[in-house]
């Protein structure tokens, strides 16, 4: 059986906008990853890896299509 | 249409029902979503004459039409109403999480009517929608409710919530509504009207799918948007003291066209706080009460604000939802405030009310009056202006120290401001008296004070001086909601690039002398009127205004509803329903009785008398010239303000009846 896909997120391209967490029916995206830009943004990432369904509606939600659907 | 969820949901909270209402798609066509649904829901459903308190006023919370559909900077939701503060159309919008929550549970729109008989929150979920008591929050702040909510839902998506803290409840004049453990819909007194129904929270947890007719487009335009953002990186050598050298070029006698995009970089590094040094130089700060200037707070002063020792405390910065810029920021406050850890970076607003206006200088009083303000619900702007108002009174002896309970209110006492802004979040003492803003406390205070009660029709002005900015001016004195500093102003229209894609928007790409600006002309005027347009259809979508200052060329504001909603209609067609919105909102206040001559800025802020020093020394504006010609470039009656039959026949606004009189249904939603 295929593994189930995950967001991956292309860091240099995210803008930290917060568009995919609230897309996220499960809530398992949340802005907190830091120390990758000088701004001290805080970026998403997956914090409870074990609620995602691997819908993809975050990655759909995404305004600058930085977020892929990959097999973890 | 797609980008809209085509239904408004209708809660009234006496009776405790709810009614999903659809709307029609030529509703969305003629007023787009956010604001624009809003004024035409309110126009028809809250009576001529409604107490802004009682159960008639209908408090609205709406999503921009652009929330959610893939486009950035779209992520703004609009609370209006009637106004207690102003007694006539009231709103206020905020950034956050809360503007796609409302669309993700199906509606475009909630309207709460009628008065609760006892503390509720409104709870949207899985479940429907329902309300649930609220006494063990009652009396509590905004932000301690919001994370005691959130513990309710410790598991799975994270609700979007909505909140009052007890300024709000002791209906304050002056508070407002906040999402995000303090961000603020602050003006207009929006809280007091929730407070009023004993609605003490919102909470959305939905998950419905936001349409879009051509995701692929917006998106490319978000792309290329945040590509250009991206590139707005200050150099690390260039620090917040260098800041008023900016403000010096701003200030300029000749205005030099600018591309906007660069405020990008300065909102990334500081956020709105880069004006404390900016426009102190430049005149931009009111200071003293609108009565002083650098000469009464110069350098040694306003550098103490420098953004870069508010930055210093930042442990994170905080992006609204769909916002690539992020000008917020979270601020470790420990050791400042007691029991405190971190605290939302203050606006620029909150740092120029509580530190030039009053002459204070002390940034870690900064932080608490933004903190107690958070808290309790009050609108800093207002309450700052409000202080400000009582240390004049008390300087020229129209209170004394009996009055204030012992604060020796003089300018600059920093312990006294924090003291002060306490009483008025806690109704107490000369703090009840100040609560509703400076109107009332003069009315209430009497002596003549009212020379001292800086406002525009009841509303507090933004911390923008418009002695620097007639156009400024004209919005804080004709708007429908008086006082507003983000409506339109010379500073944001000449690099909004609006007529790149609107010709009847006059150009501004040539230097020109920054004394024009101070001539009651056709041509400033129609700036206006094309500023205050633009702005409807922002709040409409659920725009930011940040977004617009980098320039429409940019942030393709137009091209994004096209392609969201499906519809060709292009940007005049968009600045046509800007005009209808703007006119609806006018509309609004005559049928409430609200005489549009009687919202006219304090005469202060006209330079009337010009003040005598430092760089806005002797200017002066033609306010009654400026308006009028406002209002006759709108078609409004240019005597009056009372938009004109033949304007209202080209806008297929509402007919009237009398002097406005009853209207049909302006919005297409059925009655209930």
């Amino acid at each position: 059986m295929p593994e189930k896909k995950k967001p991956v997120v292309d860091y240099v391209r995210c803008m930290a906008c917060g568009a995919c967490v609230p897309a996220c029916p499960a809530g398992c995206i949340a802005l907190t990853r830091q120390g990758l830009d000088r701004y001290r943004n805080a970026f998403p990432e997956l914090g409870t890896p074990g609620s995602c369904t691997g819908c993809g509606l975050c990655a759909r939600a995404c305004p600058v299509e930085c977020i892929a659907m990959a097999e973890a | 249409m797609k980008a809209c969820m085509g239904k408004v949901l209708r809660v009234d909270l006496g009776a405790r029902s709810f009614e999903e209402v659809p709307v029609p798609d030529e509703s969305y066509r003629k007023y787009l979503g956010g604001l624009g649904l809003a004024a035409a829901i309110l126009y028809d459903e809250i009576p001529a004459g409604a107490d802004p308190l009682g159960p008639d006023n209908v408090l609205c919370f709406s999503s921009g039409l652009l929330t959610g559909t893939g486009s950035v900077m779209t992520g703004r939701w609009m609370v209006s109403c009637k106004s207690p503060l102003t007694g006539g159309w009231g709103d206020a919008n905020c950034g956050g999480t809360f503007s796609p929550a409302i669309k993700q549970c199906g509606w475009d729109a909630i309207l709460f009517r009628g008065v609760a008989s006892g503390p509720v929150i409104f709870v949207a979920d899985a479940k429907g929608p329902r309300l649930e008591d609220a006494s063990d929050l009652w009396g509590r702040d905004a932000i301690e409710t919001e994370e005691a909510l959130l513990a309710r839902w410790p598991e799975g998506k994270k609700p979007a919530i909505a909140t009052i803290g007890q300024a709000a409840e002791r209906l304050s004049l002056i508070s407002g509504i906040s999402n995000d453990l303090g961000r603020y819909a602050a003006r207009s007194g929006v809280g007091a009207v929730m407070g009023s129904k004993r609605l003490k929270a919102v909470v959305l947890r939905g998950n419905r799918p936001i349409s879009c007719a051509d995701p692929a487009t917006v998106k490319a335009i978000s792309r290329a948007y945040s590509d250009k953002v991206r590139k707005q990186n200050l150099p690390r050598l260039f620090k917040g003291r260098f800041l008023p050298l900016l403000g010096k070029a701003l200030g300029m006698k000749q205005v030099i066209p600018m591309d906007g995009i660069m405020s990008a970089g300065i909102l990334r590094r500081w956020g709105t706080i880069y004006n404390n040094l900016a426009g102190a130089v430049n005149g931009d700060s009111p200071m003293k009460n609108w009565g002083g200037s650098v000469a009464d707070f110069g350098p040694r002063h306003y550098q103490r604000l420098d953004p870069d020792r508010f930055i210093s405390r930042e442990t994170r910065k905080y992006h609204c939802y769909s916002c690539v810029i992020g000008c917020g920021g979270v601020l470790d406050v420990s050791g400042v405030i007691p029991g405190v850890k971190h605290s939302h970076k203050p606006e620029y607003e909150t740092a120029c009310a509580f530190g030039a206006l009053c002459l204070n200088d002390d940034l870690e009083t900064v932080l608490r009056c933004n903190e107690i303000c958070n808290r309790s619900g009050l609108d800093t702007i207002s309450a700052g202006t409000t202080v400000a108002f009582a240390i004049e009174c008390f300087e020229n002896g129209l209170l004394t120290k009996e009055d204030s309970g012992g604060l020796e209110l003089h300018w600059g006492n920093a312990k006294a401001i924090v003291a002060l802004l306490e009483l008025m979040a806690r109704r107490e003492g000369l703090g009840d008296i100040l609560a509703d803003g400076t109107r009332v406390a003069a009315r209430r205070i009497g002596k003549g004070s009212e020379r001292y009660a800086i406002h525009a029709g009841g509303q507090e002005p933004g911390m923008h001086d418009s002695r620097m900015d007639p156009m400024m001016g004209v919005a804080f004195s004709a708007d429908p909601t008086p006082g507003r500093h983000t409506i339109s102003a010379s500073v944001y229209y000449n690099v909004s690039h609006v007529w790149d894609d609107v010709p009847w928007a006059p150009a501004s790409t040539r230097i020109y002398p920054k004394s024009e600006e101070y001539e009651a002309t056709d041509r400033e005027a129609d700036k206006s009127v094309a500023g205050a347009c633009l702005k409807q259809v922002i709040d409409a979508a659920g725009g930011c205004l940040f977004a617009l200052t980098t320039g429409v060329q940019h942030w393709r504001i137009f091209d994004y509803l096209d392609a969201a909603t499906g519809e060709k209609r292009g940007a005049e067609a968009y600045m046509e329903t800007g005009r209808r919105i703007q006119t609806l909102r006018q509309l609004f206040n005559v049928k409430q009785g609200l005489d549009p001559r009687t919202t006219i800025m304090h005469k202060r802020m006209a330079g009337v008398p010009p003040l005598k020093d430092g760089p806005l020394a002797g200017a002066t504006v033609p306010i009654g010239d400026m308006v009028s010609n406002y209002w006759r470039r709108f078609g409004w009656d240019p005597v009056t303000g009372i938009p004109l039959p033949a304007t209202l026949e080209a806008l297929s606004l509402p007919g009237t009846d009398g002097a406005i009189g009853a209207t049909k249904t302006a919005a297409g939603t059925e009655a209930s």
